[in-house]
C-alpha cells in the first residue's frame, strides 16, 4: 500500500500541475492592467478580461492621414465606420475590419448645386431605414442630412420659432435620427435635454432632460432663495440639471441617454421610451466605478464620468468612461458584465477618450489624442459569459446551465453564473442544488424560491414519518407529566391565592 | 408564604406581570447567578440572530464579523441601563439597589430573549411568505418584555405609574449621557497611546542612528 502510494504520487502531482498549467494558459489575462469586477459588497475583485485589444488603428493605416482630435465613430446597416475627423473637418468612412478608408466625405453639394465643407464636425449617424448620414457640424451652426455621395437633402439650423430661445446659441454636438425620422441633437449649452425635430427639419421640443437631484446643496440653495433679496439672488449659482451628453438607438428604437457630469451621480445612464421616460430609474445599478479613486498626485477625487454610450446587436450596454479610460458593459437589465480599457500609453490604454463602437464580438474606441481607434476582441471567457447571458436574460436557465459552469471554471467569482446555475437547477427541480448555488451567489431571494420547493418535497417525501414522531412527541409530553405528578408532589406553597393576602396582613 | 426556589420565582415573575416583581421584592428573591446567564444568553442570541438565521430571510450576508458591536448592543447596554436607571432613581426617592435593579431588569427580559431564539429557530422552516408568523413573535416577544420592565421598575422602587415612565424616559437621557462620555473617554485614551507610539517610534529611530 505505502509502495503503491509512493508510486502514485509523482504522478498525480505532474497531472495536477500540467491541469493547472493548462487552465493557467487558457484563461490568462494578457492586458497590462489589473482586470477586475465588481462583487457583490460593491468591492472590487481580481476577474478575467472579457474583452482584449487586439490592435489599434491610425488615420495613417487607412490610407487617409493622419486623424486630428477624431471626436465621434458610428457604424451603419452595412458594417462601415463613419469617424469623425473633427481638427480635419471630414468624416472618413471605412470598411468593416477596418483596414483601409473606403470614402472620405469632405465636400458636400447643397440642393441649389452649391458645394459645402464642414468646420469641426463632432457627430455622425447614419439611419438603418433610409441610408442618410446626419452630421453635427459644430462650428458651422447646423446639422447636414446627406446621402452617402454627399448630396445634401436637409439642412436642420438654428430654429427661429418662439420655443427656441433666441439667445442659445446652436452648436450642435450629437446627432441621432429615431425610425420615424425625427432627429435629436445634443446642444451643448441646454440643459433641457436633446433638441427634437421632426422629419421636415422643424423644431418640436426637448427630449430626455435630466432632472436637478436633490442634494443638500440644493436643499439649502432653495431655503437660502426663499429668504433672500432679488440683488443676492442673483448673486447665487444656479442649480441647473446637467445636459446630455450623448446617445444610442437601440433595435426597439429606446433611446439611450448618458450623462457626463461630475455632479450628477444617480442616472448618468437612461433607458428612455417614446414619452420620455426613464426605464432605467429603478435600477440599483451604479454607472461606471462605484468607488472614486483618490489621486495623489492631483489631490482630487476621481469619479467616473460616463462620455458615450453604445448599444451593441446583442443588447448590451457599453459606458465609456472617460475619467479612466475603461469600457464598463452592462447587460440589458443593467449588470455589469465586463470592465477593460485603462489610461495608459500601451494597447488598450488611452488618453483621452470620446466615443465608442461595437461590430459583432468587437468594441471599437476612439482616442481623441492619440488620434487611433482601438479594437478589442471578445476572449473566450467573454464569449461564455455573453452566451450564458443572453441565454438567462432571455428566460432559457436550463439551456445557459452548461455556459454557466464553463464560466465559472475561468472566474470563481462571478457572482451571475452562480445566480444562473441556481435558476436553472429551481427550473429543474432540483431544489437543494438550487439552494447551495443561491448560497454561494448570496442570494436570498432565489434561496427563498428554492427552499420552499425544497420544503414541499421534503414534507410530501416524509409525511407518515413527521406524523408519527408528533403522535409519538404528544404522548411522551402526556406521559411525562403523568409520571412527574405520581412522584414528585409540586410546591405546595406555590400557590397565589395566598400570596396577596398574606402581604396585605404585612 | 411564597417559598419558591429560584427557578420558579423566574417563572413567577415572567407570568405574572402586574405583581410578579412586588412579590419577589416581598420576598427579597431573585438570582444574580440566573440574572447574569439570562443576560448571556441574550448576548449568544443576537449573535445567532446575525450569523444563524434562515438564509432566506437575510437582507445580505457580511464579509465579516466582529464580536464587540454584539457584545456593546447587549452587555454594555444592559449595564448602562442599569446603572443610569440608579443614578436616576436613587435620586427619585427610588428604593431600588443596584443588585436589584440587575435583577428584575434581567428577567423581564427574558421573553424577549427567548422570542429572538424562537424567531432564529423558526426563520429555517418558513420562508418569506410566512415571515409573518416570525414578526408575529418578535412583536409578542418585544411588548411582553417592555411591559415586564415597566412593572420591574414600578416594583423595585416602588413608584407609582406616571412616576415610572418619568425615571424610564430620564433613564434613557442619562444611558445616552453616560455612552456620550464612554466614547469620549475611548477617544481620549486613543489619543494618548497615539502620543505615547509617537514617542516610542521617535525615540527607536533615534537609538538606530
Amino acid at each position: 500500500m505505502k509502495h503503491s502510494l509512493k508510486k502514485i504520487l509523482p504522478i498525480v502531482i505532474t497531472a495536477v500541475m500540467s491541469a493547472v498549467s493548462a487552465v493557467n494558459l487558457t484563461a490568462k489575462a494578457d492586458e497590462h492592467y489589473d482586470v477586475y469586477n465588481y462583487d457583490r459588497w460593491e468591492e472590487a475583485i481580481p476577474s478575467q478580461a472579457g474583452y482584449m485589444a487586439t490592435r489599434s488603428v491610425s488615420g495613417e493605416d487607412l490610407g487617409v492621414g493622419d486623424f486630428s482630435e477624431p471626436s465621434d465613430i458610428f457604424r451603419d446597416a452595412y458594417d462601415q465606420f463613419f469617424i469623425v475627423d473633427t481638427k480635419n473637418n471630414r468624416i472618413v468612412v471605412t470598411n468593416s475590419e477596418m483596414t483601409e478608408a473606403v470614402m472620405v466625405m469632405e465636400e458636400f453639394t447643397m440642393s441649389d448645386g452649391s458645394t459645402t465643407t464642414l468646420k469641426s464636425p463632432e457627430g455622425v449617424y447614419v439611419s438603418p431605414e433610409t441610408d442618410l448620414v446626419y452630421i453635427a457640424d459644430y462650428n458651422n451652426s447646423r446639422v447636414l442630412v446627406c446621402d452617402y455621395d454627399c448630396n445634401v437633402t436637409m439642412e436642420i439650423k438654428k430654429p427661429t420659432t418662439e420655443l427656441f430661445s433666441q439667445e442659445l446659441t446652436f452648436l450642435p454636438q450629437k446627432v441621432l435620427a429615431d425610425k420615424a425620422g425625427n432627429v435629436y441633437i445634443v446642444l451643448g449649452n441646454i440643459t433641457t435635454g436633446a433638441a427634437m425635430f421632426n422629419n421636415e427639419g422643424e423644431f418640436v421640443g426637448y427630449y430626455g432632460a435630466n432632472t436637478v437631484e436633490a442634494t443638500s446643496q440644493v436643499i439649502a440653495n432653495y431655503f437660502w432663495k426663499l429668504i433672500s433679496t432679488e440683488e443676492m439672488r442673483s448673486r447665487q449659482s444656479r442649480t441647473v440639471p446637467s445636459g446630455i451628453t450623448s446617445f444610442d438607438l437601440d433595435d426597439e428604437g429606446f433611446i439611450y441617454t448618458c450623462t457626463q457630469s461630475t455632479s450628477q451621480k444617480k442616472d448618468t445612464v437612461k433607458k428612455l421610451n417614446p414619452a420620455g421616460t426613464n426605464l432605467f430609474s429603478s435600477l440599483e445599478t451604479s454607472w461606471g466605478d462605484i468607488q472614486s479613486v483618490y489621486d495623489t498626485n492631483t489631490n482630487k477625487n476621481y469619479q467616473s464620468m460616463i462620455c458615450d454610450i453604445e448599444i451593441s446587436d446583442d443588447g448590451n450596454i457599453n459606458c465609456l468612461d472617460l475619467t479612466s479610460g475603461r469600457v464598463f458593459q452592462y447587460d440589458e437589465e443593467g449588470n455589469l458584465l465586463f470592465i477593460f480599457g485603462s489610461s495608459a500609453d500601451q494597447l488598450g490604454g488611452f488618453t483621452e477618450v470620446t466615443a465608442l463602437e461595437s461590430l459583432g464580438n468587437e468594441i471599437l474606441v476612439l482616442d481623441t489624442r492619440k488620434n487611433t481607434v482601438t479594437i478589442f476582441e471578445e476572449t473566450d471567457f467573454g464569449a461564455t459569459v455573453h452566451k450564458a447571458t443572453v441565454l438567462y436574460n432571455g428566460g432559457y436557465y436550463e439551456e445557459a446551465l452548461d455556459p454557466w459552469f464553463e464560466v465559472l471554471q475561468y472566474d470563481g467569482n462571478y457572482r451571475r453564473a452562480f445566480l444562473g446555475i441556481s435558476a436553472a437547477y429551481l427550473v429543474q427541480g432540483n431544489y437543494e442544488g438550487s439552494m447551495k448555488y443561491a448560497k454561494l451567489a448570496d442570494s436570498p431571494y432565489r434561496y427563498n424560491r428554492a427552499f420552499e420547493g425544497y420544503r414541499t418535497e421534503f414534507l410530501n417525501e416524509h409525511m407518515t414519518a413527521i406524523t408519527i414522531i408528533v403522535i409519538l412527541l404528544i404522548i411522551g409530553i402526556f406521559a411525562l407529566r403523568a409520571y412527574l405528578k405520581k412522584h414528585y408532589k409540586p410546591n405546595a406553597e406555590y400557590d397565589l391565592t395566598h400570596a396577596t393576602p398574606i402581604r396585605e396582613e404585612e | 408564604m411564597m417559598d419558591l426556589t429560584d427557578r420558579e420565582w423566574v417563572k413567577h415573575a415572567i407570568t405574572h406581570p402586574m405583581e410578579g416583581f412586588e412579590d419577589m421584592r416581598w420576598k427579597k428573591a431573585g438570582s444574580m447567578k440566573i440574572s447574569c446567564v439570562i443576560i448571556l444568553l441574550w448576548f449568544v442570541a443576537s449573535i445567532f440572530e446575525k450569523r444563524l438565521y434562515g438564509f432566506q430571510f437575510h437582507a445580505t450576508s457580511d464579509k465579516m464579523f466582529n464580536v464587540v458591536p454584539f457584545i456593546v448592543q447587549t452587555v454594555i447596554l444592559f449595564l448602562t441601563w442599569v446603572v443610569g436607571n440608579w443614578s436616576i432613581c436613587t435620586l427619585l426617592d427610588g428604593e431600588g439597589r443596584v443588585k436589584n435593579i440587575f435583577i428584575y431588569s434581567a428577567y423581564a427580559l427574558i421573553p424577549y430573549v427567548a422570542s429572538l431564539y424562537i424567531e432564529v429557530f423558526l426563520s429555517h422552516f418558513l420562508i418569506r411568505d410566512e415571515s409573518v408568523f416570525i414578526e408575529a413573535v418578535s412583536v409578542i416577544g418585544l411588548l411582553w418584555s417592555v411591559v415586564l420592565v415597566f412593572s420591574a421598575i414600578k416594583s423595585v422602587h416602588q413608584y407609582s405609574f406616571l412616576k415610572t415612565i418619568f425615571a424610564i424616559m430620564l433613564t434613557i437621557v442619562a444611558m445616552l449621557i453616560m455612552l456620550f462620555l464612554l466614547v469620549l473617554l475611548l477617544s481620549l485614551f486613543q489619543q494618548v497611546y497615539v502620543f505615547i507610539y509617537s514617542i516610542y517610534t521617535e525615540l527607536a529611530y533615534r537609538f538606530k542612528v
